[in-house]
């Protein structure tokens, strides 16, 4: 294993990152001050993403023998960073009513945007490990992070209990396939592969014990369990964190992944994946429908989506990756949209994930229930948004490599998720109100309001008009 | 080191693995839930060592010494954790915990 010279101007996001948390973190020590660590994080984030337009998305290179930094990664590192923004602009207002130590949240969520930003450029069993164990750790300080509310530090010890757990099987599958390979790269690995014939037994463990624990990780079923409980004991915000940058960033290390190794090749791998996307796209949906709370609606929606992006991932090439890419922008703006609306609505004591919260929104706020009312309808597929190209985009990378079943499923989950998402639009306009001494009083924040309106611009545009970031993404994956 | 000893050495870190993964399941205690994921991590961390001299290389043991750090920085925020819960709840019961149940 040769260590090459590392460019600095190469890995400078993650410098930048880094430093802007240590500042962050420093800054705490001498005064605190939720504007200045709001400004800092926002303005890093600003930093890194015009660094990757600037000089990221006309250069490719390879820090040997951790980094790979290619179109793609450059890509979903800019819509990471771009995500992370949005959320940290509804996390102000957020968090400004409520806990009174709210500043180190933005050291946590710069340093969980850094473990993601690793993990989507890994090539690496290391680099791959710390990035995901930068976020994960992040992340269970965040989940339970409002220390005053009850359900936020069961939603954060189960979240790192499984986590860890999911840990431990990613890490025990990567040592047996070292063993049998000899290589912890991604294109050692490969090399092993296509020498081989088949699969040792070993090697099947480990991939095996690695899918469930990347499975963990992303949510999908049978591996679910976590999904909904963490969801609705996190912040708002968080929950948004969890279920597009720290999902999204697993989403494109495992089609890195078994792209390099090229792991189609073998039935046993693509049967596993077949199983765990049906199971996603039906359970998921069927599950969300029993829900009364609209957090864990979202949270088996996200399952349900996790097994539609599977759907791109199992066709693989050229027009799977593409596909990947633009259903997780689509999957990014839509669900911090609607995660953006939750947040808006909660107030000092609660988040708004009751569904009567809901009742007659659209009379008392008509702004944001169109938003809101836009971004299901997005996430449902319907046509004129973004979740409908992106879905769009997995059929027709379903029907390239013939993957009937797949399709045809993808096809009845969404009808299946159509009824709640519709059944929360429903709510949205009831104008019977009963429930008045439970209506929550939130304070609206100018800033929530135009992130959420530009969140719905772009989600709409991109419905539209998707040609342009087709393009873009065509290029970036020369 | 040969062949049958790597196996062996793989085989001991396949029954750590078991016994953890057991203890997780079926210990109702917080504290104990933790140890038992402990003990997955370090027997994930065995299996790279057994790996890396199969392979003599040093690659495995680099990784044990990143998984040692995460699992201490991991119990860390873990026993934070359980001290707010024992707080709130005056049990590390998990059942008790388990007010949403997902």
């Amino acid at each position: 294993m040769e260590v090459s010279k590392i460019n600095i101007i190469d890995v400078l996001p993650g410098i930048f990152l880094v430093t802007a948390s240590l500042i962050a973190m420093l800054s705490i020590a001498i005064k605190r001050n939720h504007k200045l660590i709001f400004g800092l994080t926002t303005i890093s984030l600003l930093g890194v993403f015009v660094y990757l337009l600037v000089y990221a998305s006309n250069h490719r290179f390879t820090v040997e023998p951790l980094f790979i930094i290619d179109g793609f990664g450059t890509f979903i590192t800019g819509l990471i960073v771009m995500s992370t923004l949005a959320i940290s602009l509804l996390s102000y207002a957020y968090f400004e009513q409520r806990e009174e130590r709210k500043e180190e949240y933005y050291i946590l969520l710069l340093l969980a945007t850094l473990g993601s930003a690793i993990l989507v450029i890994s090539k690496h069993f290391i680099s791959l490990f710390l990035g995901l164990e930068i976020l994960s750790i992040s992340l269970y300080s965040m989940v339970a992070y409002l220390r005053k509310r009850p359900r936020s530090d069961e939603a954060g010890i189960k979240y790192l209990i499984l986590a860890a757990f999911s840990s431990a099987f990613l890490l025990f599958g990567m040592a047996l396939v070292y063993s049998v390979s000899g290589s912890m790269n991604f294109s050692g690995i490969a090399d092993y592969l296509s020498s081989a014939n088949s699969l040792p037994l070993t090697m099947q463990a480990g991939f095996g014990l690695m899918i469930i624990g990347i499975g963990f990780k992303l949510g999908v079923v049978p591996f679910h369990m976590w999904t909904p409980d963490v969801y609705e004991g996190a912040p708002a915000p968080v929950t948004a964190f969890i279920a597009t940058v720290s999902k999204g960033g697993m989403v494109v290390l495992l089609v890195r992944f078994f792209t390099q190794i090229d792991g189609f090749r073998f039935p046993v791998i693509v049967l596993s994946f077949t199983i765990i996307a049906i199971a996603s796209m039906l359970i998921g949906n069927f599950l969300a429908i029993r829900q009364n709370n609209v957090k864990r609606i979202l949270a088996y929606s996200s399952i349900a989506h996790m097994g539609y992006v599977l759907v791109a991932f199992l066709a693989g090439g050229r027009l799977g990756v593409e596909a990947v890419s633009f259903y997780l922008v689509a999957y990014f703006l839509t669900n911090i949209g609607a995660f953006g609306v939750v947040s808006i609505l909660s107030d000092h004591d609660r988040d708004a994930e009751k569904i009567e919260d809901y009742q007659g929104l659209f009379w008392r706020h008509p702004k944001i229930a169109t938003v809101f009312t836009a971004m299901l309808l997005s996430l449902a597929g319907i046509p004129l948004t973004a979740g409908f190209v992106g879905k769009f985009y997995l059929v027709a990378s379903g029907v390239n490599t013939q993957l009937w079943l797949l399709v045809f499923v993808l096809a009845i989950g969404s009808v299946i998720g159509l009824f709640y998402y519709i059944k929360i639009i429903a709510t949205m306009f009831d104008k019977s109100v009963g429930t008045e001494t439970l209506a929550l009083r939130p304070r609206l924040y100018l800033i929530n309001l135009i992130t959420l309106f530009v969140l719905s611009i772009l989600m709409m545009f991109y419905g539209i008009y998707p040609q342009g970031l087709i393009e873009r993404i065509q290029d970036f994956l020369k | 080191m040969n062949e049958i000893q790597v196996t062996s050495g793989l085989l001991l870190a396949a029954a750590l693995f078991m016994l953890g993964l057991i203890g997780v399941l079926i210990r109702r205690n917080i504290i104990f839930m933790l140890v038992c994921v402990e003990i997955m991590l370090n027997s994930a961390g065995l299996a790279f060592i057994v790996a890396g001299s199969k392979w003599t290389q040093p690659d495995g043991q680099v990784m044990f010494i990143f998984i040692l750090t995460m699992a201490a920085a991991e119990v860390s925020v873990g026993l934070a954790l359980i001290l707010q819960i024992h707080h709130q709840l005056k049990t590390l019961d998990g059942d008790a915990a388990n007010s949403m149940r997902g």
